[in-house]
């Protein structure tokens, strides 16, 4: 036995993943040893209280496919506390890099699932702080002698429930208290650090405990897992293998025709494509819907398609029924080139690797060309079917991580925000209306400390709204505030569906009678809302109480802060100086007191308050 | 039939490591090395899986050769 068998039983293993060819995986990689498969070692302990032996094959096929060769130790039949809580014990001896810990309940509790109903309702919360006690100290005490993460299952529900129809009227019955164990364990496994929960309850529920579960082999041999199970399992803890070991993917590139529609657009035409609510353009927009979930859990979106690129656009700017839009997209490759020179391109444009990819087509052709010249690529053809898209997308969890980053959420968040805003937009009949409702709140006031990274950072980025595009750093905002003839001011933005926090800021320059406005910006996403007429609402009252008279504003042009070349002339304020450069202007303050929008209810913070709080808080 | 039979001599050739094209009507518990009773237990999730069939207790402990597992496969309507 060689390499190539063992490359070609991975390749029939991801093609058809049944039991024996995960059984034929185990065997060659046996045959030929760690060294002369050329990957990467992997220990894996398997700790369990009842025979799970059949699994192992699995366990070790899906090592492999996640490009390592397994080495497996499996503990005793029922000595997990043995192993654990011993820290000179084999278990510890052979360092593994992951423990898996499979704890039946039969075994663990037969009062809970064969004893029930002679039960009381004490005894059965008892019964389950025990168990998640000794589960706990179980992970507490690995947790303690190694650093490898922890794989631990929680409990499926009883196959025949203990009460029968009752069982469902009362929490206190069997299948809610192992829903109670359930939630009590995830509780306790939150506090350790690198535990991760496989969702038995889950994944005996979606394959069925009728066929997921053996009662032969339960007595036999208590092997409890019957063979339609097997796979699945196995298959979840690969995902945690690849999740772990940083090999999720980032990036979906896809296809056109029979992918995100059905039809092929430069023989059908842009309107006579297969796309919406009724069958079978209904199974095309449903896979949409779960491509921009994943672009909503971070993953980058890219389009490769051999078509006129002007046919595929109109189809993302105009038809009703897409889903996914043009800028879900970080890459759009859509010419009459080679899909193996635009994968590299794609990736070099992204600046991710190969292996970072996914590549969907429906194309024979198409996806054996990219199998051979880019085998790092996972590749994915979907044909046939349109309706089994999507569980066939999301079947080997390409792109499951176990964190979700400030930043996923956040991309998540403000992308919610905006649907939010819109419908609240298309319920509103007038642009005044609709801002009425938003209920914003403008916090105005003088910067504190907290805030000057922010404010450069704003000088630095912000490009259309910007009267004066001065860039300025931390040192200089710093300067700027604290100086007796110079004034810093932040607005900070709220509305009812988000805090957007600090959106503008203005620094003004007080000379004798006149302030002289050197800054005056907008964040980008707080344009188009009126929020501007509170600082600048502000910087006029401040300017008059400090006994000026008149206020100077300048505009620069730039390239791209055209749309506020006649922001002071909205504003009142009369025309000096006019030039290619830009122009300047004035307003006499005449002892008035300014008002900001009445949409907006504008508050002052008190500059020493808000930076103790911003202080307490860290 | 022909397709059982490859079939079949793929799955032994799977779960105990030999190839395809020895199987033969020797091939049993007392010829294969690694045919040992957690590899037995592995033949009869790999055959019910295959074959689609589900064994009766008293079947998984007759099939210990590969004229043993066509006969029991037999009973489950499965032709060779």
């Amino acid at each position: 036995m060689d390499r190539k068998d063992l490359t070609d039983n991975l390749n029939r293993l991801a093609a058809e993943p049944a039991y024996s060819a995960y059984a034929a995986v185990a065997n060659v990689l046996e045959g030929i040893g760690p060294k002369a498969s050329g990957m990467p070692l992997f220990k894996a302990a398997v700790l369990r209280n009842f025979t799970l032996d059949p699994i192992i094959p699995v366990i070790k096929g899906e090592i492999a496919l996640a490009g390592f060769y397994p080495e497996i130790y499996l503990g005793g039949y029922d000595t997990i506390a043995q192993d654990v809580f011993e820290p000179k014990s084999a278990l510890y001896g052979f360092e593994p890099d992951v423990v898996i810990l499979v704890q039946w309940l039969e075994a663990l509790s037969p009062a809970l699932t064969v004893r029930f109903p002679s039960l009381s309702n004490g005894e059965v919360d008892a019964e389950i702080e025990r168990i998640a006690d000794f589960t706990e100290e179980l992970v507490t005490a690995l947790r303690k002698n190694i650093g490898a993460p922890v794989l631990l299952n929680n409990f499926p529900l009883p196959h025949r429930p203990a009460l029968g129809i009752m069982d469902a009227q009362s929490e206190n019955h069997q299948s809610h208290a192992i829903m109670k164990l359930n939630l009590e364990l995830l509780r306790r496994m939150r506090k350790v650090r690198d535990v991760y929960l496989i969702d038995y309850m889950s994944l005996m529920a979606r394959l069925g405990s009728g066929s997921g579960l053996d009662e032969r082999y339960w007595h036999i041999g208590r092997a409890p897992i019957g063979k339609n199970a097997l796979v699945p399992i196995g298959q979840e803890y690969g995902k945690f293998f690849r999740a772990l070991h940083g090999k999720a993917r980032k990036c979906l590139v896809l296809d056109c025709d029979n992918i995100l529609w059905g039809g092929i657009i430069g023989e059908d035409g842009p309107e006579g494509i297969q796309l919406g609510s009724a069958y079978p353009g209904s199974c095309y927009q449903a896979f949409q819907r779960e491509v921009l979930n994943l672009h909503d859990r971070g993953v980058i979106l890219a389009l490769c398609s051999k078509n006129n690129e002007a046919d595929v656009l109109e189809v993302l700017r105009t038809n009703p029924d897409m889903v996914l839009r043009e800028d879900n997209f970080s890459s759009l490759k859509i010419d009459w080139n080679d899909k193996v020179t635009n994968l590299m391109r794609i990736a070099e444009e992204l600046n991710i690797g190969l292996d970072s990819m996914v590549f969907v087509d429906d194309s024979q052709f198409e996806c054996d060309r990219v199998r051979e010249e880019l085998p790092q690529i996972a590749v994915l053809q979907l044909s046939s079917d349109p309706s089994t898209f999507c569980s066939r997308l999301c079947a080997r969890a390409y792109f499951d991580t176990l964190t979700f980053s400030k930043e996923d959420r956040t991309r998540n968040r403000m992308y919610r925000d905006e649907t939010k805003r819109k419908k609240l937009r298309s319920s509103s009949g007038s642009l005044e209306a609709y801002l009425a409702k938003l209920e914003m709140v403008a916090a105005v006031g003088a910067a504190d400390e907290a805030s000057i990274p922010r404010i450069s950072q704003l000088t630095q980025k912000t490009n259309q709204f910007n009267l004066t595009t001065c860039r300025y750093t931390e040192g200089d905002i710093r300067a700027f505030a604290a100086g007796s003839k110079t004034g810093v001011y932040t607005v900070k933005l709220s509305d009812r569906i988000s805090d957007m926090g600090l959106v503008g800021t203005a620094i003004v320059k007080y000379a004798g009678e006149a302030a002289e406005i050197d800054t005056f910006l907008l964040s980008c996403r707080a344009i188009g809302r009126g929020v501007e007429d509170a600082l600048l609402t502000h910087v006029l009252n401040s300017a008059g109480a400090k006994g000026c008279s008149r206020v100077v504003g300048r505009y620069l042009a730039t390239k791209k802060n055209a749309q506020v070349a006649d922001f002071f002339k909205r504003k009142g304020f009369s025309l000096v100086n006019e030039s290619e450069r830009g122009s300047d202007w004035e307003l006499q303050l005449k002892g008035r007191t300014f008002s900001g929008p009445s949409w907006i209810k504008s508050i002052l913070i008190e500059p020493g308050l808000d930076y103790a709080r911003q202080r307490s808080k860290t | 039939m022909r397709d059982n039979e490859a079939k079949l001599k793929q799955v032994l050739a799977d779960i105990f490591g030999i190839d395809a094209g020895k199987v033969d009507e020797t091939t049993s518990v007392d010829t294969v090395e690694k045919w040992d009773s957690l590899r037995h237990l592995n033949l009869v999730l790999a055959l019910e899986e295959k074959f689609k069939v589900t064994l009766t207790e008293e079947q998984t402990v007759q099939i210990l050769s590969y004229p043993l597992i066509i006969a029991v496969l037999g009973e489950h309507g499965v032709r060779f």
